[in-house]
C-alpha cells in the first residue's frame, strides 16, 4: 500500500470503508420504504452483524442510509422503485436514524441492543476509526510544528558557532522528529536527508552525503566544533519544513497509524538498546523516550478500540510500557533531560529488552487485533 | 584440548580402547544391529534405553558419524530420561545459541522452560501450522513450507553458571562443577562471545530446519531471552560416496574423532556422560550431562603453509590415513608406554596430550561433538573459519578441564585461538508431556 498524500483525513477514512471484512451469520430483518416512510419506523436489532431487507415501494430511487448523528455509517444506494436491495453492517449498541426516502419524511429510528456476541471481542468499524485518526494527526501536526521551530532555533545556534548551545538543543530538538518517525519516514527522501547515519553512507563521517542530525552531531560532539555546519544547518531546517508542508495534506490510513506503533518499538529494539544512534553525543535515552512516547500515544487514542477487541492484549501492552517507563525514568535528569548511554547498567540494559521485545510481538498484534489492513 | 580434534570413530572401528563390556565378544555395532532380533535384552537393562532408541534402530555407532541418508527425514525422540542431541548419530548440521535470561522472576523461569519445552517438542516431531487472519504476523516464518518436517531435529537445554546467581535462588542446586568458562593461557576470549544463562544446541540434517527452530524459539520467547551470541556449524557431506563411512576432517584437513568414545555404547555412555547418583551433585541433575562449548579459530592460511611432517607432528596422526604415527591404521591404537620418550609419537603431539590413555585418562574420556564453522574473513583478509567444539561429560573438572590443562602450551596452539564458549550443564530429559525440561531444577527450590 502506498500513501499519496490526501486532500482531507475523511477521504482516508472512507477507504478503508470498503476494506472491512463483514460475515453473514443472523437473520435477516426487513423494512419497507414507501412514499410516507419506514414501515416499521423502529426497528430493533441485536449488536453485531445484521443484514437489513430493504423493499422500495415508493416512487423514487431510494438511498437508504443509517445515521449516528450526522455522520452516515453505512448505507444502500439505487435500490429502485419496486426492488428489494440488502444492507449487511455491523452496528455497536446505541439508537441510530435510518432515513426514509425524501429528505422531509420523518426518519426511523433503529435501536440496537447490546447482545452476548457484542460483548465478545469486538473489531472496530471504520467510523470508529475517524475519531482516534483525526486526533493522531492532531498530534503529528502538533509534534512536527514544535520540530520545525526548535530546528530553527537550534539551526541558529550552530551558525552562530555556540557550540555549548547547540550541544545542548541537539537531543531535545530530535525528540520530536523521533515520536512521530513511522509517519515521517513515510518520506524516505526527507528520512535520508535528516535521520541517516554515517554508515549510510560509502565515506562514512566523510561522506558529502552525509548531512542531517547525525552530521551535526559528529561536528559538535565528536569534533568539538560548529565549523563548516552552517549550510548543514540551513538544509536542516528546510527539511524539516518541506515534512511540515507535506504532512499538512497527508491523510494517515488508520493501517498505518497503528502499525506506527509497532514501528516505533521495532526502531527501539533493533538500534536504541545499542547505542548506535547517537553514537557521538550518547543521547540516545532522548530518542528510545521519543520512541516509546510516539507508540504510547498511538496505543492510548487506540485504547477504547483496543479494549473491544483484545482487552489481554491491550493489559499486557500497559503492563510492559509501564516497567519500560519506570527504567527509563531511572536516567532522568533534573533538567528534564536524561543520562548518557553509557550510564545506563548492563542489568538495566537488559531489562529494558524483555519488554521491549514482548511490546514488539503485541503490537504486531495491533493491526490484526483491529481488523486493519 | 582433546577437543578441537576428534569428531568421532567411524562405523568400521568397534571399540577398540573402550572398556570391553558386551558379552561374547561381538562388537557393539552388532550388538545394537541385532537389538530388534533379540539383542534388545542387553539393553533393556541399561538406562536411557530410550534415548538410545533411534541410534540403535539406525545401526550407527554414536555421535561421531554423520547420519546420512539411510535415516535422513527422521523424528528424533523429544520424551527420554535423557535429552536427545548429545549420544545420538550427528547430523550435518549444528549450531549453538546462548541466551541470557529475561525472567524477572523464578515462576517467570519457570514459564520459560515450558515454552521451550512445548516448542521443541513440537518443532522435533514436526506438524502442520495454523493458518491465521492474514492480518496478524503469520505463527511462523513459513521458510519451511505449511508442514515442519523434523529432520533428526534435535534441541538440547543447557545452562550456565549465571543462571545460578541471586536472581532465581537456586544458588544452592547448581551442579558441582559448573562455573563460567576460564581462560585458559592460550585463550583470547571476547565477553560477548562468552558463557550464557541458557544455551540451546540445535542440530539437523539441513541448515535450514535449524534455523527455522531457531527463528521460531526467538519469537516465541522474545520476552524472556535475549541472543548472547550464536555460532553455526556444518560437517562433511555424510553421503559423498568417496568419503562415505570415514571420520569427518577438521578444517586443518586431519581426522578428528577417531578416538571418540562409541556413543551407542550406553554402558559407556553412562559411565562417561551422564550424571549419576553418587556424583556428589544435586538430585535433580541425574541423567543430565556438562558441556562445553569452545570457539576455536583456525589459522587455516599459516597452516597451509607449514610443512606436512610438522603438522602430523603436531597432531600425532598421518594426515592422510590418520593413522597414530608410527602405526598402519586409524583404529592402530598407539602403545604410548611402549615409547616414553616419544619417538613415534611426540610427547607433545595434541593427541598425546588429550588422551594419555592412562587408565585414569581413559575413565574420564569427554564425548565430543562438534561442528566445522566458517563464517566470512577477518580485516586483515584472513579466512574466518575454525571448530565450534561441543562436547559431555559426567564430570566437567575431570572430563574437559583436565584434558584441556594437559593440552595448556602444545605446539598446536600456534594455529588456533580459543575466543568464546563456555561451561553449561545440559538437564535430564521430560519423562512426559506433563513434564517440562528443567523442572527438577525450580522442584529441588520450591519442593
Amino acid at each position: 500500500m502506498s500513501f499519496l498524500p490526501r486532500p482531507s483525513l475523511l477521504a482516508g477514512a472512507a477507504f478503508t470503508f470498503l476494506t472491512l471484512g463483514i460475515h453473514a451469520a443472523h437473520a435477516d430483518v426487513p423494512v419497507t420504504v414507501t412514499d410516507k416512510g419506514c414501515e416499521p419506523n423502529t426497528l430493533t436489532v441485536p449488536a453485531g452483524t445484521t443484514t437489513f431487507v430493504i423493499q422500495n415501494k415508493s416512487t423514487r430511487l431510494l438511498e437508504w442510509e443509517i445515521l449516528n448523528g450526522v455522520m452516515v455509517v453505512d448505507e444502500r444506494e439505487n435500490i429502485a422503485p419496486g426492488f428489494k436491495q440488502k444492507l449487511t453492517t455491523k452496528l455497536d449498541p446505541g439508537t441510530y436514524a435510518v432515513t426514509c426516502g425524501l429528505i422531509d419524511n420523518p426518519k426511523g429510528k433503529l435501536i440496537v441492543s447490546a447482545s452476548a456476541a457484542a460483548s465478545a471481542p469486538q473489531k472496530p468499524s471504520a467510523v470508529d476509526l475517524v475519531g482516534p485518526v483525526a486526533e493522531y494527526k492532531v498530534y503529528v501536526m502538533g509534534e512536527v510544528d514544535t520540530l520545525v521551530a526548535q530546528t530553527k532555533v537550534f539551526a541558529a545556534a550552530v551558525k552562530a558557532g555556540d557550540l555549548a548551545k547547540a550541544k545542548q538543543l541537539y537531543a531535545p530538538t530530535r525528540v520530536h522528529y523521533e515520536r512521530i518517525e513511522p509517519i515521517a519516514e513515510l518520506f524516505s527522501d526527507i528520512d535520508n536527508n535528516v535521520d541517516s547515519r554515517a554508515d549510510d553512507h560509502q565515506k562514512k563521517e566523510q561522506d558529502p552525503g552525509f548531512i542531517g542530525f547525525h552530521r551535526i552531531e559528529y561536528a559538535l560532539f565528536a569534533q568539538n566544533t560548529t565549523k563548516d555546519m552552517g549550510p548543514i544547518a540551513d538544509k536542516l531546517v528546510a527539511d524539516v519544513t518541506t515534512l511540515q508542508t507535506r504532512l499538512k495534506t497527508l491523510a494517515i490510513p488508520p493501517g498505518k497509524m497503528a502499525g506506527g506503533a509497532a514501528d516505533l518499538i521495532e526502531e527501539v529494539a533493533a538500534t536504541k538498546s545499542t547505542g548506535e544512534e547517537d553514537r557521538y553525543s550518547h543521547t540516545d535515552l532522548y530518542d528510545f523516550q521519543a520512541n516509546v512516547d510516539g507508540a504510547m500515544k498511538i496505543v492510548e487514542l487506540l485504547r477504547p478500540l483496543t479494549l473491544k477487541a483484545a482487552p489481554d492484549l491491550q493489559a499486557k501492552i500497559d503492563g510492559n510500557f509501564k516497567t519500560v517507563d519506570a527504567i527509563l525514568a531511572k536516567y532522568k535528569t533534573a533538567d528534564g533531560g536524561f543520562e548518557t548511554y553509557d550510564k545506563v547498567s548492563d542489568k538495566d540494559r537488559l531489562a529494558l529488552k524483555g519488554p521491549v521485545n514482548e511490546l514488539a510481538e503485541d503490537l504486531s498484534k495491533l493491526r490484526g487485533a483491529l481488523g486493519l489492513n | 584440548m582433546p577437543c578441537p580434534f576428534g569428531f568421532g570413530r567411524p562405523p568400521a572401528a568397534p571399540a577398540s580402547e573402550a572398556p570391553e563390556t558386551n558379552a561374547g565378544g561381538t562388537n557393539r555395532r552388532n550388538v545394537l544391529f541385532g537389538l530388534g532380533a533379540g539383542g534388545g535384552a542387553l539393553l533393556a537393562s541399561l538406562p536411557g534405553r530410550e534415548a538410545q532408541a533411534a541410534p540403535a534402530a539406525s545401526g550407527l555407532p554414536g555421535v561421531g558419524q554423520t547420519a546420512t541418508a539411510e535415516n535422513a527425514n527422521q523424528r528424533q525422540p523429544f520424551y527420554g530420561r535423557y535429552q536427545s542431541g548429545i549420544v545420538n548419530p550427528r547430523p550435518q548440521f549444528g549450531l549453538t545459541v546462548a541466551f541470557d535470561s529475561l525472567a524477572t522472576s523464578r515462576p517467570d523461569l519457570e514459564k520459560l522452560f515450558r515454552l521451550l519445552t512445548t516448542r521443541i517438542a513440537f518443532l522435533t516431531q514436526g506438524g502442520t501450522v495454523e493458518q491465521i487472519d492474514p492480518k496478524f504476523p503469520p505463527l511462523d516464518s513459513g521458510l519451511l513450507g505449511p508442514t515442519v518436517v523434523p529432520r533428526n531435529l534435535t534441541v538440547t537445554m543447557s545452562l550456565g553458571a549465571s543462571l545460578f546467581d541471586d536472581r532465581y535462588g537456586l544458588a544452592h542446586s547448581k551442579p558441582k562443577h559448573l562455573m563460567a568458562m576460564q581462560q585458559f593461557p592460550n585463550d583470547e576470549l571476547e565477553s560477548g562471545l562468552c558463557g550464557g544463562d541458557i544455551l540451546l544446541q540445535i542440530c539437523s540434517d539441513t541448515s535450514d530446519v535449524n534455523i527455522h527452530a531457531l527463528r521460531d524459539i526467538v519469537k516465541q520467547t522474545s520476552a524472556l531471552l535475549a541472543v548472547r551470541w550464536k555460532m553455526e556449524g556444518f560437517l562433511p557431506n555424510p553421503n559423498d560416496p568417496s568419503t562415505k563411512n570415514e571420520t569427518a576432517r577438521n578444517f586443518l584437513g586431519f581426522k578428528d574423532g577417531t578416538a571418540n568414545p562409541p556413543s551407542s555404547d550406553a554402558q559407556l555412555m553412562h559411565e562417561l556422560v551422564w550424571v549419576k547418583p553418587g556424583n556428589d551433585e544435586p538430585g535433580w541433575a541425574e541423567n543430565g550431562s556438562y558441556q562445553a562449548v569452545r570457539l576455536i579459530r583456525m589459522f587455516v592460511e599459516r597452516w597451509d603453509r607449514t610443512p606436512l611432517q610438522e603438522q602430523e607432528t603436531i597432531f600425532g596422526r598421518a594426515k592422510t590415513s590418520g593413522a597414530p604415527l608410527g602405526y598402519q591404521n586409524e583404529t592402530d591404537i598407539p602403545d604410548y608406554a611402549a615409547d616414553p620418550r616419544g619417538l613415534k609419537v611426540p610427547l607433545t603431539a595434541h593427541m598425546r596430550l588429550a588422551n594419555p590413555r592412562t587408565k585414569e585418562a581413559m575413565a574420564t574420556r569427554i564425548l565430543r561433538r562438534p561442528f566445522n564453522y566458517s563464517r566470512g574473513a577477518d580485516k586483515a583478509g584472513q579466512l574466518d573459519m575454525g571448530l565450534l567444539f561441543i562436547c559431555y561429560q559426567a564430570d566437567l573438572a575431570k572430563g574437559f578441564i583436565a584434558a584441556q590443562t594437559r593440552l595448556n602450551g602444545e605446539p598446536l596452539e600456534e594455529y588456533i585461538k580459543p575466543f568464546g564458549g563456555g561451561y553449561f550443564f545440559a538437564v535430564p530429559g521430560v519423562q512426559d508431556k506433563d513434564h517440562y525440561l528443567g523442572q527438577g531444577l525450580i522442584e529441588s527450590i520450591s519442593a
